[in-house]
């Protein structure tokens, strides 16, 4: 009981002493918040969107097979769909029709896709959010398009992509077949992939390799490698945003461990007199340990607090561009708040641990001193 | 009460700048008595002081408290004698900054883990002896001179400590603050406590109530014995 007194007595006293330096502490809790809601920023973000991407693309394709051409993605003829459909174990195969359209007014690529699960009128559009924005359109307005030989299609908007889908529907355009193949001048007996799904899951490997020997022509892409693929993208991209930002956390480091470690000589002549009055060494460091623990702990649930907020409420404003970046046309969304115990630990032990550490070791050296300099100070 | 045998004190030991300090002394200041130790600056008092109020251990010799061997304990138990036996009053009186007057006083308790309330009402109980109970909640920056003083003396009585130790208290002070100074020493006195006091004032040294005055220069007693 005593000893919680101790405790209580100690942490009062350090709270005091913390709040005497306010201009030095005050400067150190903004600067070590700001470095903890820039990393947790990034890795809230990271983690979020390979969330998203993950959920998004459930429901995709078990498998797209595409036709090569030299190496690059070539037009898939018709008659390959009824050589996969005859593959064992193959239960559906559809042929799609997707590609990009660029827009030179407003320097940006559209997706232009016909979709598989509805029917949409020829001379109309489906677009995404993203679209609709950035040329100021809505629904009932009228779009105009250059198509490959130099002919101009207009299409009225029928409905507008709801945000929710926002990460990968953006930039994207939904149009009926006819009009797809008018606009890019696609013959009717090829499609620009064909996706498929299997009777067992667990045979999706052997299904390609028997799809790669029947038409070698061809390269299957299996729903996990796209996954794969969204995640190395963002890893890379958080890693990317992290050496940036790591220049900032190195100088953090230089200035914390310049407030925490260099003991200023009122820091030194007031542990000094603790000494003299008859506190233990044990005492100042505890002392200390609490002031570390206070302003770190405060930094940290104030740079997580703010990172939620940017990353799940405002839309991650500061580093959105470079970490999105999907196609030209950012994808405007909010992503729906994940939040991983380990990260956070992670981040805890990266940032709180390291200060309250540099915070005591000068403390021990100076209260292991003997107090009686203090009397000739 | 408290005996120092032999005791000498080099700093900067087998350094070009080794230095000193105090050259084999052997005092006696007795309990519940006023002791004055005298001499010019550079003489040794605050070092003797020091080495006798467990803030700094002798390079040789003992030192004896209540008949105890205090010289070789482990620095735990040395924070616990200052802590429990003896109340310091500085030179520069060494307060904190910044924090309240009360919270100064309630200091050397905090690690004894007693209550906060019982701390508190014990430092206003002092604050209230030296005049001071309007002042709790002022910051040390804002006391005048002899209020700081006053502080540093409450400070110093927290814990009721059996021997207080007092180094040059008055160096900074007045006549009329030196005189206040030595009144409140004459009431610890009759208190039944033990006082040592460093300090070449006057002031200090010839006032009536002191019962002994050590004569020091240069690390050594030159005269020693109780006041004529």
């Amino acid at each position: 009981m005593k000893q919680i007194e101790a405790q209580r007595n100690i942490l009062d006293f350090t709270l005091s002493s913390l709040f005497r330096r306010k201009g030095k502490n005050t400067a150190l809790v903004l600067v070590y918040t700001l470095i903890v809601f820039l990393l947790a920023s990034v890795m809230f973000f990271t983690h979020a969107i390979r969330n998203e991407a993950a959920l998004t693309l459930k429901d995709a394709p078990e498998m797209v097979v595409q036709k090569l051409m030299a190496g690059r993605q070539d037009l898939m003829p018709l008659e390959y769909l009824e050589k996969i459909r005859a593959v064992r174990g193959v239960s559906s195969v559809k042929g799609r029709l997707w590609g990009y359209y660029f827009d030179p007014y407003f320097g940006v690529n559209y997706t232009l896709m016909v979709p598989g699960n509805e029917q949409i009128k020829p001379g109309t559009i489906v677009t995404g959010e993203g679209i609709s924005k950035n040329r100021a359109v809505e629904q009932g307005d009228f779009q105009a398009f250059r198509a490959y030989n130099n002919n101009t299609l207009l299409f009225q908007i029928t409905r507008v992509l709801s945000s929710e889908s926002a990460l990968l529907t953006s930039d994207l355009i939904l149009m009926s077949e006819q009009d797809f193949r008018s606009i890019f001048g696609m013959p009717r007996t090829h499609v620009t992939d064909i996706v498929l799904t299997v009777k067992n899951p667990r045979e999706l490997g052997t299904i390609a390799n028997k799809i790669v020997q029947l038409l070698p022509d061809t390269r299957p892409i299996m729903r996990d490698e796209i996954l794969r693929t969204y995640d190395s993208v963002f890893n890379w991209r958080g890693g990317l945003l992290i050496v940036i930002l790591s220049v900032s956390v190195f100088c953090f480091v230089i200035f914390a461990w310049d407030k925490a470690s260099g003991l200023g000589a009122e820091e030194r002549r007031e542990i000094g007199i603790l000494k003299a009055i008859g506190w233990e060494t044990s005492d100042i460091i505890l002392m200390k340990f609490w002031e570390g623990v206070v302003v770190s702990l405060s930094a940290f649930l104030l740079g997580i607090l703010l990172a939620y907020a940017h990353i799940f409420f405002f839309s991650s404003l500061l580093f959105g561009p470079v970490m999105k970046g999907w196609s030209v046309l950012y994808p405007e969304f909010r992503l729906v708040p994940f939040i991983d115990a380990y990260q956070i630990s992670t981040l805890f032990f990266l940032t709180v641990l390291p200060y309250t550490v540099a915070t005591i070791i000068p403390s021990w050296r100076a209260a292991t001193i003997d107090p009686d300099l203090i009397m000739r100070s | 009460m408290i005996k120092s045998l032999e005791v000498g004190k080099v700093f900067n030991m087998n350094r070009p700048n080794q230095f000193i300090a105090l050259n084999g002394i052997s005092v006696e200041i007795p309990a519940q008595r006023l002791t004055v130790l005298k001499g010019p600056s550079g003489s040794g008092k605050t070092t003797l002081l020091s080495i006798l109020g467990c803030m700094a251990r002798p390079t040789s010799g003992r030192v004896m408290l209540k008949e105890e061997e205090i010289t070789s304990l482990p620095e735990r138990f040395l924070a616990e004698i200052r802590r429990q036996t003896y109340g310091f009053i500085f030179q520069q009186f060494n307060l904190i900054r910044g924090i309240t007057a009360i919270e100064n006083i309630m200091l050397p308790a905090y690690p004894t883990g007693e209550k906060r309330t019982v701390l508190k009402k014990r430092a206003a109980g002092l604050l209230e002896i030296f005049g001071l109970e309007n002042k709790a909640e002022a910051s040390i920056e804002w006391l005048s001179g002899g209020e700081t003083q006053r502080v540093a003396i409450a400070r110093a009585l927290m814990n009721d400590p059996a021997i207080i130790i007092a180094d040059e208290p008055t160096a900074h002070l007045d006549t009329k603050l030196s005189q206040e100074f030595m009144d409140i020493m004459q009431k610890l006195k009759a208190e039944g406590r033990t006082l040592i006091i460093a300090s070449h004032d006057p002031v200090v040294y010839g006032s009536a109530f002191v019962d002994k005055v050590i004569e020091m220069r240069d690390g050594a007693i030159t005269d020693s014995g109780a006041k004529a």
